[in-house]
């Protein structure tokens, strides 16, 4: 029996549990199937023993072919390589579910989105105010992610409920979804005691697009398409994990120069990212000069990635099982050679922050995430390493990586300084991998294998700059996508941000999420 | 003969702005705005819509008028300098009361930091002009009888008001023009609910103020007798050193504002408890004569 072993220490914890299935459909995947009485009991003793938060928890409507809901809830194996998923089977005719959420934390928002997308209900999760589909434009009853739903049918409406600071001098700060700036739509409902944050709560949904359900009956290509619209600055990291869910299930393992080119290209991506962000850190706290070179530096990676794909953010590259890139010996050069330059102007950007006595002062000690509140939280990915995390998908699931060696960067203090030092860092050990890429490329094998395809749904991951990037993908009977459930890090590390900034002062607040910078669209899907 | 320079302080007062900024944008390799823009901007607002939220009341339309002849006031006292900042105060007085009148969430708060601000900035200012004054003989910071090139006392006064200056322009380090962060924002953070007209006479009002702020500081550190009896050619190089002794003061704080971040909202305490050290210095050194 697949993952015998992991079984043995649940059956220790729970000696009267009895497994309903263990399948192992890929060789990183496994799905423990369980009764409902032990759901909670199962996923809270694999949550403990691997130590891992929830990574992704979401249904399935299956109730055509198989008359009922599947539940899925994904942990990850840090020792083993390996993805383990606890797996309910629900009944139409009982659409609930005992809530996880009050042992496990970071399952709490994958919870009411399962709620409010399917109508099944976490039963003893306190909280089931919908996420997404605002109250007061959605009537309740509605639950899109249904099969049968065709159109909104009209119901009672409601008006949100926030969180409620109550006390002596306690002012409510209501801030947005329209912002001063151009930058995507949040509420932030911040109570404060004079400067000081006491709680902020943000309500998010604004930019909610229905993306999960866009891609039910879309064929893979197609999908394909759509994943790289989701988060515009992740494109390629959201097409790559689409990518390999697909292929997964079509059974196509890619030769080892696609590989390499997906790994520079999922490098690059990170870098002009995260040298957006120092550059957007800088600029927060009102320090212009190294903002601007910042800028520079972004747009010349820009213009490489355009020179080299088309596409200035890296869309339209990846293939199913493959990537279309056309390289010849003089590209190849240049690309090395800017990537160089890059590096080199980006030594400068770094000293002059390092140097500068005005900016540290702000970034050393502001919003300080502690490990343990960014574990409970399910924080990952780049704020979850600058708090001690030591998770990166890259050191996990290495392929490529595995020959150059990669470096996990973290941090320990968990504040604006921490995130600012894990970017810098990983910066420079992107550019490090890409220059070792570039020089191994040109021998690899561009000989790739294919087996038949599977019927089961399969878990795509690519370690974005932001953090995992998750695309689970089911397909039917004729290749057309039957269920795609997309989990950005934004997703998990919203919370992260609510937290930082508490005993912040109402001016700091947008250094600290600049220091997360977290997409909305990722986020409200 | 008054009304000349006080005729040439609004006009050129917007060109100064545009200055710094073109200054600023230079120094960070970037081609900028014209030095104009500030002019097409006003222009702009005067021809355009207003738009008043519907819960403020007769304050907030008011406001303008009191900020624009508050600074059109302080032209008229530019040599009485303790008149000058009660008058710099009756024009930040309505303008956190305006701001305060709308009931917007970042009015509000701008007035609250700005009050705070001012607080500090203010008894600076005056201890400040006591040490120039002391110096002097008179308030009127304009007026030198002789040129004390290096009068210790002045100079350190000189800085301790170039700190003050700061906070009145809302510059950087202690607020900033250019931010689009809402929630950072003081003196912006107050104008937000204003547009058209309104804006128009606020902004005007803001480049006043800083025209003669500049003059002050200018004329403190890099002191400059009144053209009594000199001739023609010797005016032209007076004029010619005039302006450019205000050049010289916009581009350091051009260069200022580069040069460093913005401090978190509660370091103007100390930001400011250093310009009080200066001040208090700098009338020590007067009255031990340096």
């Amino acid at each position: 029996m697949p993952g015998a072993e992991l079984i043995n220490i649940i059956n220790k914890k729970l000696p009267d549990f009895k497994v309903v299935a263990v399948t192992r459909p890929y060789p990183d995947e496994l799905v423990i199937q369980v009764k409902a009485e032990d759901f909670k009991k199962v996923c809270l003793a694999v949550h403990e023993h691997l130590s891992s938060s929830v990574m992704s928890f979401f249904a399935v409507d299956d109730r055509q072919q198989q008359g009922k809901f599947i539940l899925y809830c994904y942990f990850i194996n840090v020792p083993l390589h390996q993805w383990v998923a606890v797996r309910l089977d629900i009944s139409p005719a009982d659409p609930y579910f005992e809530a996880i959420s009050k042992d496990i934390y970071s399952a709490h928002l994958f919870e009411r989105e399962i709620w409010e997308m399917f109508g099944l209900e976490p039963k003893g999760n306190p909280d089931l105010r919908r996420l997404r589909l605002h109250d007061e434009v959605w009537p309740v009853g509605n639950y899109p992610l249904r099969k049968d739903f065709q159109t909104v049918t009209e119901g009672e409406k409601k008006d949100y409920k926030f969180t409620r600071v109550e006390g002596e001098g306690i002012f409510e700060v209501p801030v947005g979804p329209v912002h001063a700036g151009i930058i995507g739509p949040g509420h932030f409902r911040f109570s404060v005691a004079g400067e000081p944050i006491i709680n902020l709560e943000a309500r998010l949904g604004f930019t909610h697009r229905g993306v999960e359900k866009l891609f039910e009956g879309k064929s893979l290509p197609a999908g394909l398409q759509l994943a790289e619209c989701i988060s515009g600055e992740s494109a390629f990291a959201h097409s790559l994990a689409f990518c390999q869910a697909a292929e997964k299930i079509a059974g196509i393992t890619v030769d080892k120069k696609t590989a390499y080119w997906r790994s520079i290209l999922l490098e690059v991506e990170r870098m002009y990212n995260h040298v957006n962000d120092i550059g957007g850190i800088a600029l927060d706290v009102g320090f212009s000069f190294p903002a601007a070179l910042a800028a520079i530096i972004k747009e010349s990676i820009l213009q490489a990635n355009e020179k080299l794909t088309g596409n200035r953010y890296l869309k339209g590259v990846n293939k199913l099982g493959g990537i279309s890139l056309k390289m010849d010996q003089s590209r190849h050069e240049e690309l090395t050679t800017s990537l160089g330059r890059i590096r080199e102007d980006f030594a400068v950007l770094v000293n002059i922050l390092e140097e500068s006595v005005s900016f540290m002062d702000r970034v050393d000690g502001t919003g300080t995430l502690k490990k343990e509140i960014a574990e409970d939280l399910g924080v990952l990915g780049l704020a979850g390493r600058a708090s001690g995390i030591p998770i990166d998908l890259r050191k996990i699931f290495p392929g490529v990586y595995q020959e150059a060696g990669i470096k996990i960067i973290t941090a320990q203090t968990g504040d604006v300084l921490a995130r600012l030092k894990v970017r810098i860092e990983e910066f420079a050990e992107s550019g490090r991998l890409t220059a070792e890429f570039l020089s191994k490329i040109s021998t690899a094998e561009t000989t790739g294998s294919k087996s038949g395809p599977a019927v089961d749904g399969a878990l795509g991951y690519s370690e974005g700059w932001r953090g995992p990037v998750l695309y689970w993908l089911k397909t039917g009977t004729e290749g057309l996508i039957e269920r795609c459930k997309i989990v950005d890090p934004s997703f998990h590390n919203w919370p992260g941000l609510s937290y930082a900034v508490l005993g912040e002062i109402i001016p700091d607040f947008p250094l600290c999420n600049k220091s997360f910078d977290l997409s909305y669209s990722g986020s409200d899907l | 003969m008054r009304f000349l320079p006080v005729l040439l302080i609004i006009i050129l007062a917007p060109l100064l702005g545009g200055l710094i900024t073109k200054i600023k944008n230079n120094l960070r390799m970037r081609q900028g705005q014209s030095i104009f823009q500030p002019y097409y901007n006003l222009v702009k607002y005067f021809n355009k819509e207003e738009v008043v939220s519907g819960t403020s009341s007769w304050i907030f339309k008011m406001a303008p008028f009191a900020i624009f002849a508050s600074s059109l006031a302080a032209l008229f006292y530019m040599r009485e300098f303790l008149a000058l900042i009660f008058i710099f105060a009756l024009g930040r007085f309505f303008l956190s009361l305006a701001a305060l009148d709308t009931g917007s969430t970042f009015g509000g708060m701008g007035s609250s930091r700005e009050m705070f601000i001012s607080s500090l900035s203010e008894p600076v200012a005056c201890l400040a002009c006591f040490a120039v004054s002391l110096q002097n003989g008179s308030t009127d910071l304009l007026a030198w009888k002789s040129l004390p090139l290096a009068n210790t006392s002045a100079l350190i006064a000189g800085v301790a008001l170039f700190l003050v200056m700061i906070a009145e322009t809302s510059r950087i380090p202690i607020d900033n023009q250019e931010t689009h962060l809402e929630l950072t924002m003081i003196h912006e953070a107050m104008i937000l609910e204003y547009s058209g007209r309104s804006l128009a006479l606020i902004e005007a009002a803001s480049y006043i103020r800083q025209m003669i702020w500049l003059l002050i500081i200018a004329q403190v550190l890099l002191p400059l007798t009144d053209p009594v009896g000199i001739s023609g050619s010797q005016w032209l190089l007076w004029s010619c050193w005039y302006a450019a002794r205000i050049v010289i003061v916009a581009a350091v704080i051009a260069l200022l504002e580069i040069a460093v971040a913005k401090m978190r909202l509660f370091r103007a305490v100390d930001f400011f408890g250093f310009g009080f050290v200066l001040a208090a210095i700098a009338v020590l050194c007067a009255v031990l004569g340096y």
